[in-house]
């Protein structure tokens, strides 16, 4: 996978991240998986489809999931509701507009599906014949993995 | 004596969302996330504006826009929408009311979706994520054009 793919998503998420959190975003390592990876509790995935085609993982645990979206409400959430799915859903969306909009200017055309969000303990997620690259994010809260398998469209 | 005569009211504002005659902007939300419906209606109420009503997709914001006529002053409506997408929902609602204030609510990249909307008759448009600022100052704008 090339990483100039990668970059706008890194990028729009440290952007997202700060200005709705309003604190401090650290860039972990970026990492590369041909293998499966454990998903960290609560992903949201959205799809890729077009002259590149593959998918992002905005990948975080349930405790971050739950403080994330509990600052970005501006209240306490006790759970991972449907208010909370939606906050995340959200997050998910906002990222990916930003970036997928300094995809499209660098001239790759492709649409988007809505974010869909997984929960639940040791989940994987495969995804055959695209290596994923990872950036962790690192947020007061825990962190959110940036987690992208895209491919050129053979 | 009482204390208001002590303190002069030096922060006298009036709320943006109270009229002239000092009764609330009614406001129709539609939005699919309950997440940014939320956080629009907290914005707004804060300011003193009512929330009239609520839709979830393109359809429903015609059909409560209707119900609600004409005592609603305006819109905030999201693009990407089950259903019906806001686009197609603000050329029905300007059919049905010429004057109607529509704002779109729009994620970044969706610039030929914003303009199509300006021409259709949308009087603004908010780029999310939302902020409290972005949001008052567009809707204030709105409501005097």
């Amino acid at each position: 996978m090339r990483v100039e793919y990668i970059n706008p998503f890194v990028e729009s998420a440290y952007n997202v991240l700060k200005e709705v959190l309003n604190c401090q975003v650290n860039r972990g390592e970026l990492y590369l998986k041909s293998t499966s990876t454990p998903v960290l509790g609560v992903a949201a995935l959205v799809g890729l489809a077009g002259d590149v085609e593959g998918r992002i993982l905005f990948d975080m645990s349930k405790e971050t999931a739950i403080k994330v979206a509990s600052v970005m409400n501006g209240e306490e959430l006790k759970e991972l509701d449907d208010l909370a799915k939606a906050t995340i859903t959200e997050l998910a969306n906002m990222i990916t507009a930003q970036a997928v909009t300094k995809l499209h200017d660098l001239g790759f055309k492709f649409d988007l599906t809505p974010p869909a969000i997984f929960t639940g303990d040791n989940m994987e997620v495969t995804t055959a014949e695209v290596e994923a690259l990872i950036v962790p994010m690192v947020i007061p809260y825990g962190k959110v993995e940036i987690n992208v398998a895209i491919r050129e469209r053979l | 004596m009482k204390t208001k005569m002590d303190f002069p009211a030096i922060n006298d504002r009036r709320p943006e969302g109270l009229k002239e005659d000092g009764t609330p902007y009614r406001v129709l939300i539609v939005d699919d996330s309950m997440f940014v419906t939320k956080q629009i209606g907290q914005i707004l109420t804060s300011e003193g504006f009512e929330i009239a009503g609520v839709a979830s997709d393109g359809q429903e914001a015609i059909d409560k826009y209707k119900e609600l006529y004409p005592n609603v002053d305006l819109v905030t409506m999201d693009i990407t929408m089950p259903k019906m997408d806001g686009v197609t929902a603000l050329e029905k609602i300007m059919e049905f009311d010429k004057n109607a204030k529509v704002v779109m609510i729009s994620a970044l990249g969706k610039q030929d979706l914003v303009k199509k909307s300006l021409l259709l008759g949308a009087k603004n448009y908010i780029v999310k994520p939302l902020d409290r600022k972005k949001v008052l100052e567009r809707i204030v704008m709105s409501l005097k054009k």
